[in-house]
């Protein structure tokens, strides 16, 4: 189990892991269970239409419409939630990559091994993102075997597109975490800066449409990318996929540059 | 540079610089192969500094460090198979027991087997099987010691190894570096303490504020180790009257009894100035080696113990 330093890093997280795991699936079975009583509901569409626009526009991705499985899973879990949860395992895991061993002082041990700093931070990255795509895995399977139970019936192919996105938008703000932490050796750095960046984006997203001045930004907000197409109706975005795996991968070649180039705190 | 014949550690002016404090100054430090060098010199002197310039941990701010002829900063993974570390305060992984130290470590040197790593932890008495959280202090510089000697590189950079652990395990540690050396491996160790390293090293330098003030062999300072004298005379006499050698230190005289400290190489010209007059008494005691080692560097040095 500790062949290398991916498998090390996993091994680490295993029970935070299967606790998110667990949660998750205990809160898709919870957006289940209370469905059927939503569903046939015209007034939670008309308190939709009453709140302010703004407020709106943060909360519902694309339109906001409970009467539709799809609309429901996006207001539920998709706008807010479903991000908030993989965003908080994304930058954890990136942050305390580098900058958590640093701080609890285990790097200078685990870096007098024979491995090269690249490989370090890379293969730290690699257990992120297997973590990210676990945790979307498990939304997506708790989202295809729950829903039935309670009549919440939804595309597979758009299920699975959906958290395609949703993961590629957690590594997005993961590896900027990576990146910070491995530059700088500093976990609350690390962890403070993709958070805001994220509740920024996040705004930038939800207002672009409203705000004139924000409207030229929006397309650049990685939550754009996540949601702006609207996955659990339309599917896979590719220009959507293509952006955030660019900016990923940057995000790790500045992790290795940045970590290759400094010292290592004592 | 050849690896196989050439000094095992070898720095040209190496520097490190954190803002304007300068940890260590223009050092030039040699480690030849089968040697034992004990790095002496307070705490904060920049002798950690110059294991983590070693271990291409920081990066030198001027000048360069090589191991086995390989540049510690550029072509650190190279210098990483051949070197065991210990850090001065080593960190293990609070969860992982010491047999999953190993394993992971062991897989990170792609070593196919434990046995030797068993076979260490076995001689230091360490039980592999518990966390590191649940080990005393002394059991995890036991730990930290089975994983840098346990893949039996060519160099030991050990900051400060016997801290933490009792007698016995000491005199244990010693054979095992004795055993390291008899295969051709050399060792770097530091300590604040020359009594720490003297039963092991060959040859000794001393840091002072991030320069190299001394580097001296042990069988060099022996040679020079302080002898305590008294001798009483039948009636007083004046230390001019003496004639004792020059190096010879702290005479006091008080009435008719002549007290001083002279190296060994001295003691010969003390007698025979000594002889020349009537002696009642005489006494003779050799000095602490460190007491020797202060002597020499005390003032240089601060209090180095």
């Amino acid at each position: 189990m500790l062949r290398d330093v991916t498998l090390k890093t996993i091994y680490d997280q295993r029970r935070g892991l299967l606790a998110w795991c667990v949660s998750l699936a205990l809160l898709v079975a919870m957006y289940v269970a209370v469905w059927p009583s939503i569903r046939g509901q015209p007034s939670m569409a008309q308190f939709l239409d009453s709140m302010p626009k703004a407020f709106r526009a943060l909360f519902a991705m694309s339109g906001a419409d409970m009467s539709s499985p799809a609309g429901y899973v996006q207001i539920e879990l998709l706008s807010f939630l479903g991000p908030m949860i993989l965003l908080g395992y994304a930058i954890a895991a990136g942050s305390s990559a580098v900058a958590g061993e640093e701080e609890r002082h285990t790097l200078d041990m685990l870096l007098a091994n024979p491995v090269s700093r690249a490989r370090v931070v890379l293969e730290k990255g690699a257990a992120m993102v297997v973590g990210v795509l676990l945790l979307a895995a498990v939304t997506a399977a708790a989202l295809l075997f729950e829903g039935p139970l309670g009549d919440l019936r939804l595309p597979a192919g758009n299920v699975v597109a959906a958290m395609v996105h949703l993961a590629l938008l957690a590594l997005v703000f993961g590896s900027l975490a990576l990146a910070l932490g491995a530059s700088t050796g500093r976990l609350g750095l690390s962890r403070a800066v993709p958070a805001v960046a994220a509740v920024a984006a996040y705004v930038v997203n939800g207002l672009g449409p409203l705000v004139s001045w924000l409207e030229p930004l929006q397309k650049f907000s990685p939550f754009y990318q996540y949601g702006g197409h609207d996955p659990l109706r339309t599917g896979v975005s590719t220009s959507g996929i293509l952006v955030a795996v660019l900016t990923v991968l940057a995000f790790a070649g500045l992790a290795v540059a940045g970590f290759r180039r400094r010292d290592i705190a004592a | 540079m050849d690896a196989s014949t050439g000094p095992v550690v070898s720095t040209r002016h190496l520097t490190k610089a954190y803002g304007r404090l300068l940890a260590l100054r223009q050092l030039d430090l040699r480690v030849e192969p089968g040697e034992v060098f004990g790095y002496l010199g307070p705490n904060g002197a920049g002798k950690t500094t110059t294991f983590r310039l070693l271990m291409g941990l920081l990066r030198p701010t001027s000048g360069r460090a090589s191991v086995l002829g390989l540049d510690t900063w550029r072509a650190s993974v190279a210098v990483h198979r051949q070197v065991g570390y210990l850090p001065g305060e080593p960190v293990l992984y609070d969860r992982l027991t010491g047999h999953q130290h190993v394993e992971y470590f062991r897989s990170l040197r792609s070593m196919p087997e434990d046995k030797y790593a068993r076979a260490l932890a076995e001689r230091l008495d360490l039980e592999l099987g518990k966390p590191a959280r649940s080990l005393s202090k002394g059991n995890r510089q036991k730990l930290a010691l089975v994983l840098a000697l346990m893949s039996r590189p060519r160099l030991l950079v050990l900051d400060e190894p016997t801290s933490g652990l009792d007698p016995m395990v000491q005199r244990e540690f010693h054979a095992l570096l004795r055993e390291h050396t008899a295969e051709g491996g050399s060792v770097l160790l530091s300590s604040h303490v020359l009594a720490e390293v003297q039963r092991v090293a060959d040859r000794i330098g001393v840091l002072r504020a991030g320069r190299l003030v001394a580097v001296e062999r042990l069988e060099d300072l022996r040679r020079k180790s302080l002898h305590h004298l008294t001798a009483r005379f039948a009636e007083p006499v004046a230390a001019a009257d003496l004639h004792l050698p020059d190096d010879v230190r702290d005479v006091v005289v008080d009435g008719d009894t002549v007290t001083c400290s002279a190296p060994q190489s001295a003691l010969d010209g003390v007698l025979k100035g000594v002889s020349r007059w009537p002696v009642v008494d005489f006494g003779c005691v050799e000095a602490e080696l460190e007491e020797t080692f202060l002597a020499y560097y005390g003032e240089e040095t601060g209090r180095v113990a």
